[in-house]
């Protein structure tokens, strides 16, 4: 029997109601929308970690972001992923990613593709390190001084802020750029072009081709041609400009942000579409290929995207709302999977085994999730616990002190999800069905049972994370990375410093 | 008692280790110092531990332990 190929799509904070296949998610993902027509569509596909740093070891490795422990980003040497299995099945891999640093060799997703393109340090990306996504150049001495100073009161603090944004404003204005020169990544169209000469160039060879796409990451500048398809060519670089400086702005309320949330969700949705149309584009070429009548075709997404919902913005792990937490997930196969819909939660560390049974390939049994294949293809799925976690307000995982605070845990069974914020001690039970918007956390006596019952299972989860730890991976993966902060520090100063420590017999 | 204890180290790996750590660290020793200090570092353990409790000692409030 000849063997499937495999394309595995994630889209960087694609919220799941922007591909929702009972709503009015045609508006923005026309394509995929028909493509869920033939199509497994997942209606709660859930990641078990967010962000990008705490989701994708799950995608590609079926493990739970911290069950090598807080110290690890990303996948260790020699841990299993899908493409390292596929790679020792004899597939041709190739991943392109758009210059998301937190997915780089330098955090082992590189392992098991033989052609592995980050974009990373090439034109349309002007990220090196995960440090530096942020708009604007510091304020000059001067500024420094005089916002120093504005923060005696309230009222000067709130004055200074906005003058200096405006000035900003007035400042940036003056210069004319294209959203091509904005974009910080590269966008969907270049990728797939990437992927379709690859493609073409491998004759009848089983592949594994990852795509993840940055479009409707922030800072939101969509290509213009994804603006017309939405109907916003009204919105120009320079708006672009000011909206996304307006919406990462730290000194605003929600209340005030709201002013300009629908704008900035129309680049935002501007962005998706984008991505919508350049799949469209790949499938295309699949089909030209005669490959697509034997591939299993994936689209899902790291995580969402928040605007607001509560109050905040973006995608931070401060929270472990639906929001971030539910994606979209499309699964397009030969038969015998066939069109469906599945109501059932589905967490992603499931996707990678069940993505290699649809191959014929046995998964590792180092992969925490297992194979769902054959219940889809029989429409039998049912649901069980779905478990998410991340390190509190951990936004740069390169930073040690960030790595080592306490974690959030979300677990979901049913009706029920559980919160628990290690940070304060406290845990918080929702009734999703009658709180969607998880806004009213249930009171200790009220379905206590079932807080029980997901407390057990927050705590099960905890402690086979730790006895159940890859001590090898675990130390494998701390010593890249001390070998990793060596390579970075430059110079006699840092040398010093490290030494210092060394020999005061401490350590970090 | 001596704070310090020797261990007998392959020459080979020590001459690459040597190479490599030139302009990082001024001698072996330090190398070997900083990796083993990386390795042992347990306060990722610590608050694993911690958190584990914390539920257990929740389940107990609830009277259900």
């Amino acid at each position: 029997m000849k063997r499937r190929s495999l394309v595995l799509v994630t889209v960087d904070c694609l919220r799941a109601d922007r591909v929702d296949v009972r709503g009015d998610a045609s508006r923005v993902t026309p394509f995929l929308a028909s493509l869920a027509k033939e199509s497994v569509s997942f209606l709660h596909a859930v990641v078990a970690g967010a962000p990008t740093y705490f989701s994708l070891p799950a995608i590609m490795a079926s493990r739970y972001p911290l069950s090598l422990g807080r110290e690890v980003v990303g996948i260790a040497p020699g841990e299993s992923t899908i493409a390292s299995i596929l790679q020792g099945s004899g597939y041709q891999t190739a991943a392109f990613i758009a210059a998301n640093p937190y997915l780089s060799p330098r955090f082992g997703y590189s392992q098991g593709f033989q052609q592995f393109s980050d974009f990373l340090g090439q034109e349309g990306s002007t990220l090196s390190e995960p440090a530096t996504i942020s708009e604007g150049k510091r304020p000059s001495r001067l500024n420094q001084s005089l916002g120093r100073l504005s923060r005696k009161t309230k009222f000067t603090a709130a004055a200074y802020d906005e003058l200096y944004f405006r000035y900003c404003q007035w400042r940036s204005a003056r210069q004319e750029c294209s959203m091509d020169q904005l974009r910080r990544y590269p966008a969907a169209d270049v990728l797939v072009d990437r992927a379709s000469t690859w493609v073409r160039e491998l004759g009848d060879q089983p592949f594994f081709l990852w795509l993840h796409l940055m479009d409707p990451h922030h800072p939101y500048y969509p290509p213009e041609e994804g603006l017309r398809l939405m109907s916003c060519s009204h919105i120009t670089p320079k708006r672009a400009r000011f909206l996304n400086s307006f919406w990462n702005r730290g000194d605003l309320s929600a209340g005030r942000l709201q002013r300009h949330r629908e704008e900035v969700t129309a680049l935002y949705d501007a962005g998706v579409r984008w991505v919508d149309y350049q799949l469209s584009r790949l499938v295309s070429v699949l089909k030209e290929t005669r490959r697509w009548s034997d591939t299993i075709f994936a689209v899902t997404a790291d995580h969402g995207e928040e605007f607001l919902e509560h109050e905040t913005r973006y995608h931070s792990p401060t929270s472990l709302s639906e929001q971030l937490l539910r994606v979209p997930l499309l699964l397009h196969a030969p038969e015998p999977l066939g069109p469906k819909v599945v109501a059932a939660p589905f967490s992603l560390i499931h996707l990678a085994p069940t993505l290699l049974d649809g191959q014929g390939v046995e998964a590792p049994r180092s992969f925490a999730g297992r194979t769902h294949w054959k219940e889809i293809g029989k429409g039998e799925m049912s649901g069980s616990p779905v478990i998410s976690e991340c390190i509190d307000g951990c936004n740069n995982p390169l930073r040690r002190t960030n790595r080592i605070q306490p974690r959030l845990l979300a677990v979901r069974d049913g009706d029920y999800k559980l919160v628990l914020r290690f940070r304060d001690g406290t845990d918080a039970l929702y009734d999703m069905r009658a709180d969607p918007e998880e806004r009213n956390p249930l009171t200790d006596g009220v379905a206590s049972e079932k807080r029980v019952q997901l407390l057990r299972i927050a705590w099960e989860h905890l402690r086979h994370s730790r006895e159940g730890r890859d001590q090898r991976l675990a130390l494998r993966a701390r010593l890249r990375e001390a070998r990793q902060r060596i390579e970075l520090k430059v110079g006699n100063a840092e040398k010093s410093q490290v030494e210092s420590a060394v020999v005061a017999g401490e350590h970090g | 008692m001596s704070p310090y204890r020797s261990v007998q180290l392959p020459e080979e790996l020590c001459e690459r280790a040597e190479n490599w750590s030139k302009g990082r660290f001024d001698n072996l020793e330090a190398l070997i110092v900083f990796a083993l200090q990386e390795i042992v570092s347990e306060e990722g353990d610590k608050l694993d531990r911690e958190e584990e409790e914390l539920v257990q000692q929740r389940l107990r409030d609830l009277g259900y332990i």
